[in-house]
């Protein structure tokens, strides 16, 4: 069977896009240059002869092969992890289900799994392909969202967030002041950007931002399901709440009960009293 | 209809013959509302009783000396003919009170105009009736005693040139009625002809279930919810010609009350209007355009919390959670379109088998220290299963209710155990949110699971597992005795085997939509709530429940308008009670946050947890 193997550089989900395709017959490369266009990298892909297309399992080998699949109408297994004849079984719904299909075609289209396969030990010979543009669409350039020039919540690794105990719109004052002092962002949990002290984006918990940051302060938030969903992943949390029996303990490595608005302009204070000396 | 897609409506023919009795004979649903009720009553009924009469002015427009036989000469039928008139006349009256002066306001959005139109129609039908009979007896032209039509006989002295009157009479009659059937088809009094088959194919029993989508059929009858007319069921598109466009859904969606897009009438007559205008296309089998964005805009299909109060309301027996859940299954199966911020919640029911990604080791992590038994495989089943569900599990508000309601079994003598870490969620999040591929894996799974356990009763805390356990899971192999919770432990109240100490604390009890609405369990709560202290009910409460607000997987969504919670707390709080007693998890943190939120002295507790403290 001839086989042809699209890869994208000598990386690991690439070579295990080849090791695939050798299983499947006498393999050759081919790796584009220039601007992502699937749609024309597909309609290259799609001129040229061969029995079985091979692509890697990441999201432009899904997407370019998606297109070669479309334009010549023909049956695409993406994220296979094993073949046979025309069977394959392939993963479904982020890996959580396995499915066993049979591919109704002669000409084959597959993308490989990540990590399904040992990564093939070199690349064979690779033809660097410059395609014809025409008028496909084309990625001309990545915008990183704008926050403003401030961390953005989601990568932050300080977040200094605020409940209901922060109580106003203004008591944010301090916890802005001191999530400055650490370079950190602002969060809020839910109460908060429905009582609209804050605006959405700020959220964290279950419906708002997930965040995973080293530290995070969570001030006068009472610890609902709903927020820990959001805030779980950090490495350590600090909670500053009045009520010892609030849930936000049971999730904290480290607490402090007592009135968030005495507290934390304290810390601020203090960390402002260590930089400087 | 023709090329409506397949539903599967036929069975429990008796009980449909039933519903046609009550809801269309008997207009029950039409008299859960007293005024509009009677309104319509008085002129539905009117018409099958004056129904021969049209018959006989149509003969009669052929040959003035031809009536129907025998029917035609009866005095205390054409006795019956008058009184009914009048009953139609006062039908008419209120309706133009109603409309005119009362002018509600789940009018708002329905064609008005027509609405009138409908009514003067109807008007003259009778008034022309009554003007031919009137007319027949001054022209001694009645088959049947004069002095049985009261009515028509005081009439007939005012009659001027009788038999002339009687031509002009019965011809006018006659010709109303041959218009009104031409109009009938393009507006919504099609339902004289739609509604009364509606009811008939309507839900009979497990209300709350909905119908399976079917993943193993051929990609030409594959039907993954609805995008244009040509996925609709034909049960859906008798629905939307049956509207009445009467508003009772919107008056009593708790979306709407709270200022969302959402109205469930609104929906259906979209539905209707695209079905209309794309019908020949569909035939034709040309393009269609998506119903959401056109016929229905987008946050009106994923404001619904499915409490299900439309669907109770709907005199005609429409079925809007069918219609909205087609839609978001659509939207998310086939579209990948649905708000971002309920991503995480399907990804982690599908990953970790829990809406909020917590680790399924950590399940029965509640009941460590209350010493109770964790069913392990090839283990004896328990005579009751525990079903803790999700929340329960994993909420620490909610999680209250699983170690009330587990010591109050103990205390009873009750054998029974939980699964644990073998439990998953039942999948009724991503169901409602329209993904029906994750919803049946975990349907599936767990019906394995219970099954290998040999499980036949089951217990749960959660109104939504139940439904799922009960109603839904059937469909793929498990039929278990399934209870909520209050309903096991009311029957052991009754048995004496629990004997909480009697308070005079007033306790209002906010039925959740699964258990009140979707399930029939009313009574129960009440039973237990009435042994521990003194009920108050909310205006909204059983059957006509307002939702908490986290139904139809709302619990994971951010919301638009004013909170849902916030309202129902109002509610809850003007019953002066100082406790909101509840028997759903997520009742328990939407009815906590609001009452929070809003700043009231109000204790949001489940059932179990009131009769657990006073043992």
């Amino acid at each position: 069977m001839n086989v042809l193997v699209l890869v994208e550089d000598d990386g690991d989900l690439s070579l295990q896009a080849v090791a695939l395709a050798q299983t499947l017959g006498t393999t050759t490369a081919v790796r584009f240059d220039g601007t992502y266009a699937p749609a024309a990298w597909a309609r290259d892909l799609a001129g040229r002869g061969w029995d079985a297309l091979v692509g890697p399992g990441s999201d432009r080998g899904n997407e370019v092969l998606a297109h070669v699949a479309a334009q010549l109408d023909l049956p695409f297994a993406a994220n296979v992890i094993e073949v046979r004849g025309d069977e394959v079984t392939r993963q479904r719904w982020g890996g959580t289900l396995l499915e066993e299909a049979r591919v109704h075609a002669e000409r084959k289209v597959f993308t490989s799994a990540p990590f399904a396969f040992a990564p093939a030990a070199e690349l064979p010979h690779v033809e660097s392909v410059t395609p014809e543009l025409g008028d496909a669409v084309r990625v001309a350039e990545h915008l990183a969202p704008d926050t403003g020039g401030k961390v953005s919540l989601a990568d932050a690794k300080v977040v200094v967030s605020g409940g209901r105990g922060v109580a106003s719109s203004e008591g944010f004052a301090i916890i802005e002041e001191l999530a400055a002092l650490l370079e950190g962002a602002v969060g809020c949990s839910r109460v908060v950007t429905s009582a609209g002290w804050r605006p959405h984006t700020d959220q964290v918990g279950q419906t708002g931002t997930k965040v995973s940051p080293d530290l995070y302060i969570a001030c006068g938030i009472s610890g609902a399901t709903q927020h820990i969903a959001g805030c779980k992943g950090a490495k350590k949390l600090l909670a500053i709440n009045a009520d010892p029996e609030a849930t936000i303990f049971a999730h904290a490595d480290y607490a402090v009960i007592g009135d968030l608005h005495e507290i934390v302009p304290a810390i601020s204070a203090e960390l402002r009293k260590a930089r400087r000396t | 209809m023709r090329a409506a897609k397949p539903t599967e409506r036929f069975d429990d023919i008796p009980r449909r013959v039933k519903n046609e009795a009550t809801i269309v004979l008997g207009q029950k649903k039409l008299l859960q509302r007293l005024l509009p009720g009677v309104m319509h009553a008085l002129i539905f009924w009117g018409f099958l009783v004056l129904f021969p009469t049209i018959v006989m002015a149509m003969i009669a427009a052929v040959n003035r000396e031809w009536s129907l036989p025998w029917l035609g000469s009866q005095g205390w039928f054409m006795a019956l003919v008058d009184v009914f008139i009048l009953c139609v006349l006062a039908g008419i009256a209120l309706a133009v009170w109603i409309r005119k002066i009362l002018r509600p306001a789940r009018f708002d959005g329905s064609h008005l105009g027509e609405a009138d139109l409908i009514l003067g129609m109807i008007a003259l039908v009778v008034l022309t009736l009554l003007g031919w009979h009137a007319a027949r007896i001054a022209a001694g032209l009645n088959e049947w005693p004069a002095s049985a039509s009261f009515l028509s006989n005081a009439l007939s002295n005012v009659i001027p040139a009788p038999r002339i009157s009687e031509r002009v009479f019965d011809w006018a009659h006659v010709l109303v009625i041959l218009s009104f059937l031409v109009y009938l088809p393009y507006s919504k009094h099609l339902h004289i002809a739609t509604a009364a088959v509606n009811v008939f194919f309507s839900r009979t029993r497990r209300r709350g279930r909905l119908e399976p989508l079917r993943f193993d059929l051929p990609d030409e009858e594959l039907r993954l919810g609805v995008g244009t007319i040509g996925d609709l069921t034909w049960k859906e598109m008798v629905d939307s010609l049956s509207c009445t466009e009467c508003g009772r859904c919107q008056d009593v969606c708790p979306a709407y009350a709270t200022g969302k897009e959402l109205s469930p009438k609104l929906v259906i007559m979209g539905i209707r209007d695209q079905l209309f205008a794309e019908g020949p296309n569909l035939l034709a089998g040309g393009e269609l355009s998506p119903i959401v964005g056109n016929g229905v805009p987008e946050e009106m299909v994923w404001d619904c919390v499915t409490c299900g109060a439309c669907v109770h309301e709907c005199p005609v027996s429409i079925e809007h959670i069918d219609h909205i859940v087609d839609l978001r299954r659509d939207l998310v199966m086939m579209k990948s379109s649905f708000p971002q911020e309920a991503e995480s919640m399907l990804r982690d029911v599908e990953r970790v088998g829990n809406p909020w990604g917590k680790p399924q080791g950590d399940r029965a992590s509640w009941a460590a220290d209350l010493g109770v038994r964790v069913l392990e495989e090839g283990e004896e089943p328990p005579e009751v299963l525990y079903w803790v569900g999700c929340a329960a599990a994993y909420d620490e508000r909610a999680r209250e209710a699983a170690e009330s309601t587990a010591k109050l079994l103990q205390h009873a003598g009750v054998d029974f155990a939980i699964l644990g870490a073998r439990e998953a969620c039942t999948g009724d999040p991503a169901r409602r949110m329209g993904n029906e591929y994750v919803f049946q894996a975990y349907a599936a799974q767990n019906v394995a699971t219970l099954n290998e356990a040999s499980v036949t009763k089951i217990v749960a805390s959660c109104p939504h597992c139940l439904n799922s356990l009960a109603n839904e899971y059937p469909d793929f192999g498990g039929r278990y005795e399934v209870m909520h919770h209050t309903q096991l432990l009311a029957e052991l109240l009754r048995e004496g085997r629990l004997a909480p100490v009697a308070g005079d604390e007033e306790i209002t009890y906010h039925d959740s939509c699964y258990l009140a609405r979707h399930n029939d369990v009313r009574e129960e709560p009440r039973e237990l709530v009435s042994a521990v202290g003194r009920p108050v009910e909310m205006p909204r409460n059983g059957k006509r429940t307002f939702c908490c607000g986290a139904g139809g997987a709302h619990m994971w969504m951010e919301e638009r308008g004013a909170p849902i919670n916030e309202e129902r707390v109002r509610e809850a709080a003007e019953t002066g009670a100082e406790t909101l007693a509840v028997a759903c998890p997520f009742c328990t943190v939407m009815l906590d946050d609001g009452v929070r939120a809003s700043g009231r002295q109000l204790r949001v507790v489940d059932v179990s947890t009131l009769l657990a403290e006073r043992l």
